[in-house]
């Protein structure tokens, strides 16, 4: 009797349940899993310019076309550059960040109210205000470093292939980079102080408190960041729209915005799906390789 | 104890510590504010004395001229935009000038219908990830923390293809619609979170008072969960606002990134005035993420835990 009363009741939770996730479920099935699903499917077939229709089925030859493509490849080896370049950045000047506004100074609240102003930027005005910050001909980075000397004359950072890519990767470093100091900054201020203080009575040095206590406390927080960072870097277009197009050349070309060009300027939808399902492909591994390696260890 | 460390600072170490700190704090304060600063000077700077060298770090007789023309105010300073076809008399009714104050009430109207098209879906399904199981509910759960590393570009093509024959495209909707895929699993998440520190004595409470299970959420469960509906809503308010691939490829530059955009490629419209547009369309996400910073990294760093 009150087995089955309980039963009764645990099904109706369920229906409960199930009703309130319902309207979720149906936006996410029809916003995100049904194109998902047709994404994969376009990136088997040549699909016509306007997208209706699925077109002719062609197995694998948008992939072949790609693996056989130098340009695929050296897209890739570029998007993955500048994702290095952009998590080690961020993650690196972030932590630096973290560690400062945790320790007692004057001007700190000050400073923590401008890791706000990045932060708050939207992407795309990260790349417009570091367009100009950097100019070849009116840019005041361009001042600063005739000021010091480093420079005898203005370059132009952002039309020299060797320079353009890191520039990019530099303007997302400085969004993302104070995004990672709050985040951290959050994890830091719940380490309890005692522990600290124990291991200094102890003797044990400031690197050492770092090394054994302050980053195996950072762990989940430096995972999720940096996971954070391996989809924003990987994912990039905003900044590489406003700064450089995917130029000079294709020296900023990333495989954003190679999928983006390939869609909406090529209308090539097949080749554009093989693209995303690609870029996807690396995210997924890029995010679990960093759960993986960071997040194992969180234990020690 | 507090003795202690008071005579500490005579120390060379402490000597060394302080310095090292506020070496360290000035590159920050650099780092973040050189770029940010630039933009803000220039937005002050006349169009004639833009090209100065080296690049003056405050501007020589600063203006508010740029601002005015780009609002869309009369300009009457004789030397105001040399070598541009917008005639200053007539500023205001040149059109992709002083569109930008439209352009932010149409991201302002966007984001504010994503926001609580969202919140309502999001708090029931993250009300019920919370504390229901039912089947599949663990699937949905991974599939909406999984959809966060997957890119809007896999699912730009069929949206936009969706959109098309749908008869949407450029119009707000379109926009809606789509933000709506990335925004939903971000607050499901965050508010998922919350409700999980939330304790269910609450509840069983309310249900031994006779309170009904949706009655229960209503008047016990949303109060509470205040600070995370803030977090919530402003992340996805934010989000919306700063989104740019969307809006490039569903609509004709309907909200303020596309339109900065569009500036960018210009001829008539040169820095001083961009960086004027620039300043004013960055005022409502850094008023929004500074009042309410505590909550918003809170929710982001709660979900670290995971």
């Amino acid at each position: 009797m009150v087995k089955g009363r309980k039963s009764k009741r645990s099904v109706s939770n369920r229906r409960f349940g199930f009703y309130l996730a319902l309207p979720a479920i149906l936006v996410l099935l029809i916003l995100l899993a049904i194109p998902a699903i047709i994404t994969v499917f376009q990136s088997f077939f040549v699909v016509p310019a306007d997208g209706v229709g699925i077109g002719t089925f062609t197995r694998v030859d948008n992939y072949l076309f790609l693996f056989k493509n130098e340009i695929f490849w050296a897209t890739c080896l570029r998007s993955i550059l500048f994702a290095g370049i952009f998590i080690i950045g961020s993650t690196v000047i972030g932590l630096a960040g973290a560690l400062l506004l945790n320790e007692k100074f004057v001007g700190r609240i000050f400073l923590r109210g401008l890791l706000v102003l990045p932060w708050a930027c939207p992407w795309l005005i990260v790349g417009i205000i570091w367009k100009w910050f950097l100019d070849g001909s009116i840019g005041l980075f361009n001042g600063v470093l005739l000021r010091l000397h480093l420079i005898s004359d203005y370059k132009d950072f952002l039309s020299d292939p060797n320079w353009a890519l890191l520039m990019t990767a530099l303007a997302s470093t400085w969004r993302q980079s104070c995004l990672v100091a709050l985040l951290l900054l959050a994890g830091l201020q719940t380490l309890p102080r005692d522990i600290w203080d124990a291991a200094s009575v102890d003797g044990a040095g400031i690197f050492q408190r770092f090394r054994h206590i302050t980053l195996p406390w950072l762990r989940p927080a430096l995972t999720v960041v940096t996971v954070l960072n391996v989809i924003y870097g990987l994912m990039q277009f905003d900044v590489i729209f406003a700064m450089t197009q995917g130029g000079p050349g294709s020296s900023t070309t990333l495989l954003s915005y190679l999928i983006y060009r390939q869609f909406f300027i090529f209308t090539n939808f097949g080749v554009g799906s093989a693209l995303a399902v690609a870029l996807a492909i690396i995210a997924l591994v890029g995010g679990l390789i960093t759960v993986k390696t960071l997040y194992r260890k969180i234990e020690l | 104890m507090k003795i202690v460390k008071k005579r500490r600072p005579l120390s060379r170490a402490r000597i060394i510590r302080s310095s090292m700190i506020y070496s360290v704090a000035g590159c920050f304060v650099l780092w973040i504010l050189f770029p940010i600063w630039y933009t803000i000077s220039s937005s002050f700077t006349q169009p004639s004395k833009i090209g100065a060298r080296p690049t003056p770090f405050w501007p020589a007789n600063p203006t508010l001229d740029n601002y005015r023309i780009v609002l869309g105010i009369p300009v009457t300073d004789e030397d105001c935009v040399p070598g541009m076809e917008i005639n200053c008399q007539n500023a205001p009714s040149n059109v992709s000038v002083n569109k930008i104050i439209d352009t932010m009430w149409n991201s302002f109207h966007v984001s504010s219908l994503v926001v609580i098209i969202t919140l309502v879906i999001s708090t029931i399904a993250a009300y019920s990830l919370s504390r229901y199981r039912f089947v599949g509910s663990n699937f949905f759960l991974n599939f909406t923390i999984l959809s966060r590393i997957v890119p809007g570009l896999v699912l730009v093509a069929p949206i936009f293809i969706f959109l098309r024959v749908l008869n949407l495209l450029n119009t707000p909707w379109a926009l809606i619609i789509s933000y709506t895929s990335f925004t939903l699993p971000l607050a499901i998440i965050i508010l998922k979170n919350y409700f999980d520190q939330i304790s269910i004595d609450l509840e069983e409470a309310a249900a031994l008072d006779g309170a009904g299970r949706m009655q229960t959420l209503r008047l016990i469960i949303m109060p509470v969960a205040v600070p995370g509906l803030i977090a919530a809503g402003v992340l996805v308010f934010l989000e919306s606002w700063s989104e740019f691939f969307f809006a490039l490829v569903l609509t004709d530059s309907y909200t303020v990134p596309p339109l900065l955009a569009g500036f960018l490629g210009l001829q008539t419209f040169n820095w001083t005035l961009l960086s004027a547009a620039t300043v004013i369309a960055i005022i409502p996400p850094v008023l929004l993420t500074m009042v309410f910073q505590k909550y918003i990294v809170t929710a982001l760093a709660s979900g670290t835990g995971k």
